[in-house]
């Protein structure tokens, strides 16, 4: 068993009437680089803010390696936070706050010099020790605040939002840069954002929370793929939901009919009856011209608007079946054949199209547009 | 500018003239920048005269008749340095003021801790008590203290250290609301970051969260200092008379009286000491914020009477 191993046993997080976590049970495996994904408010924070000490659990267990930590107060876990506004010391420069953890630890100086130096090495900052942390750009910031974490070598880091805070083409950069950091120096990484792509890009790992609990675990092309709940399909990306009524149900596959159309689906774990919903993500969604030759899972529907994003082209459909369908069509330079009112026919893959009970979004419906809102207010 | 000038019609009288002067949309605020100045000019004027007249070179504070520098210590009877009533009310005046800083600004300092950091049941009440004593009249506070003193803790008698008591009760609360002005806008995240990093509480306390108050520790000490300092009624109430009388309380016994331009002298040292305390700690402030200042002004410290 790798180091850094984190096991969630039913914790859980009261604040007066509200229920932060909500008896949530999660482990995470040493060496991962593992995401916590929501919206805001969902509890993400809270998880890591007990993880780190900073928060006492209403009740439930923190395993670190094997050993409960959810009593030990923060200054004695072997765990270390890069924060959202990173918290520098604004009273020590850079080597300072590098510094700080080696010398509570009473390390030699020597010791401190070479591992500091070693540490700004990892995040590319060396011959800025002087500098003061307001001296410092936002990403130069980031890199110390990840420097002083990982200059303890903790068993493993904790991330809240790290890259929050800066603008959208350095965040690209630095996601990249992180993930390559993190493999290099091996450790646990618990990365806590609502930025889906972030999640989807650099985990290794990733849960999907909402209101408290925990909607679905897993690698990002599982989640993305295979969403478990209506929630996680709506979270990641883009999805395309209609209402379904279940026809027949077998292994492996189900017939679904939507407003009189029959479509193959792929299957769903456990059991779905009566209405239900379907989910397609945008880019699998296929337009063939009107009057193509027929086949299983295709609809009649026609094209209300076109938009471009670069890219690749959004076309926003009106299915037969009333609904209002997004497609994404990659850009390859070639105008589309489509304008407004041009009549298409839509085909949804089977082995594309999902099956999910309809148990409601909860919050999901109205959350999704609020990571976007959330960069805007913190930008 | 010039298109604006050119589009007004011509032949305007000169006061709608210097009205449209004042009130140009698009130039400086100049009513405001008038009215300020009126206030400054009006403020600052009579102090400027009495400084003046403490040079004269005669007994007269209202005729001019040339420098000198008589009543500092020119005058072998009747100069500050010379007058051993003056003397001595200068020395009570600064020790007073002195001690005031020294125990009301640690004391404040850890109160404002406690208050800021108190999450629990009473910690909002506390907090607003907090702002009792700057509310309080200090003839109020004055008269108070005095009975206590003179009829519960009887073994304080009226003299330097009721007085010394009663600075420091008032005092306290500048510090705290200063102080805690600074916790608030600090927030929690150096100290959980210290703590993060191995820091145990003391440690973080020491290493971060001092370092980060001291502007605000030398702001405070400086309004402490500056209201002791300035302190009638209360240095009055709890005074035995004598040598305990402080530079205020014999300047308000001598204009009464008959004022020398001795007393002028006195009250211009006393004001030079004053903003020399303050500029200091200013200064302090400036050099000690030096990296975090973005936007924010000594206005946030020096004036953090916000609850």
């Amino acid at each position: 068993m790798a180091r850094g191993e984190i096991q969630l046993i039913d914790l859980r997080k009261d604040f007066g009437e509200l229920t932060a976590v909500d008896e949530i049970n999660l482990r995470m495996p040493g060496g991962e680089f593992f995401s916590l994904l929501g919206p805001s408010g969902c509890g993400k924070t809270t998880t890591l803010r007990m993880i780190a000490g900073f928060e006492r659990p209403s009740s439930g267990r923190i395993l670190l390696d094997g050993s409960d930590v959810a009593y030990t107060p923060p200054h004695k876990r072997n765990v270390n936070t890069v924060f959202q506004n990173y918290a520098l010391f604004p009273h020590l420069n850079v080597y300072d706050n590098i510094a700080f953890g080696l010398r509570r630890a009473r390390r030699p100086k020597d010791e401190v010099r070479q591992r500091v130096a070693r540490a700004l090495e990892l995040v590319q900052l060396s011959g800025l020790e002087k500098r003061k942390s307001s001296q410092l750009s936002g990403g130069q910031q980031q890199r110390v605040a990840l420097a002083r974490a990982l200059v303890l070598n903790p068993a493993v880091l904790l991330l809240d939002e790290p890259l929050g805070a800066l603008d959208a083409k350095l965040r690209k950069a630095l996601q990249l840069e992180l993930k390559v950091l993190q493999q290099e120096v091996g450790v646990t990484f618990l990365y806590v954002t609502h930025d889906q792509e972030e999640a989807l890009t650099m985990s290794d790992r990733l849960a999907v929370m909402n209101a408290g609990r925990i909607e679905q675990v897993g690698a990002p092309r599982d989640v993305y793929e295979d969403p478990q709940t209506l929630f996680v399909a709506d979270f990641l990306g883009v999805s395309n939901l209609m209402d379904a009524t279940v026809v027949s149900a077998e292994d492996g596959r189900c017939r679904v009919s939507v407003d009189g159309f029959e479509l193959e689906t792929r299957g769903v774990d456990g059991k779905v009856a009566g209405s239900a919903k379907i989910v397609i993500r945008p880019e699998r969604v296929e337009l063939e011209p009107h009057g193509a030759a027929s086949g299983p899972n295709r609809l009649p529907a026609m094209v209300e608007r076109i938009v471009y994003v670069g890219s690749a082209v959004k076309v926003i459909i009106r299915a037969a079946t009333g609904e209002m369908l997004e497609a994404l069509v990659q850009n390859t330079g070639t105008e589309l054949p489509y304008v407004q009112g041009t009549p298409v026919q839509l085909h949804l893959p089977a082995e594309a199209l999902r099956l999910l009970p309809d148990q409601g979004l909860g919050t999901a419906s109205d959350e999704v547009t609020a990571p976007d809102e959330e960069a805007a207010a913190t930008a | 500018m010039t298109t604006v000038a050119q589009a007004r019609p011509a032949g305007v009288s000169g006061w709608s003239r210097i009205w449209g002067w004042l009130r140009n949309p698009w130039g400086r605020p100049r009513f405001l920048v008038l009215v300020t100045w009126a206030y400054i000019l009006w403020s600052i004027v009579p102090v400027l005269i009495a400084v003046q007249f403490s040079f004269n070179s005669t007994r007269s504070r209202t005729v001019w008749q040339g420098f000198s520098w008589r009543w500092y210590w020119g005058d072998p009877v009747d100069s500050v340095l010379h007058d051993p009533t003056l003397a001595h009310a200068l020395i009570q005046s600064l020790k007073l003021a002195t001690a005031d800083v020294v125990i009301a600004t640690p004391i404040g300092v850890l109160l404002a801790l406690g208050l800021a950091r108190w999450q629990g049941r009473g910690s909002r009440p506390s907090n607003f008590l907090m702002l009792f004593p700057l509310v309080t009249p200090e003839i109020v506070m004055g008269v108070s203290l005095l009975l206590v003193f003179s009829h519960i803790f009887m073994f304080i008698h009226t003299g330097t250290l009721a007085q010394i008591l009663g600075h420091v009760t008032f005092s306290i609360s500048y510090v705290v609301v200063i102080v805690r002005g600074r916790l608030f806008s600090i927030g929690r995240q150096y100290e959980e970051a210290a703590a993060d990093l191995g820091a145990s509480p003391t440690i973080a306390l020491a290493r971060v969260l001092f370092p980060l108050l001291t502007p605000a520790i030398i702001a405070s000490a400086a309004v402490v200092f500056a209201t002791s300092i300035d302190d009638f009624v209360i240095s009055q109430w709890l005074s035995k008379g004598g040598v305990t009388d402080t530079v205020p309380i014999l300047i308000y016994g001598a204009t009464r009286a008959a004022p020398l331009p001795s007393t002028n002298a006195i009250a211009t040292i006393m004001m030079v000491v004053t903003l020399v305390v303050v500029t200091l700690g200013f200064l302090a402030w400036r050099v000690l914020t030096r990296g975090e200042r973005h936007g924010a002004t000594a206005a946030e410290d020096f004036g953090a009477f916000n609850i």
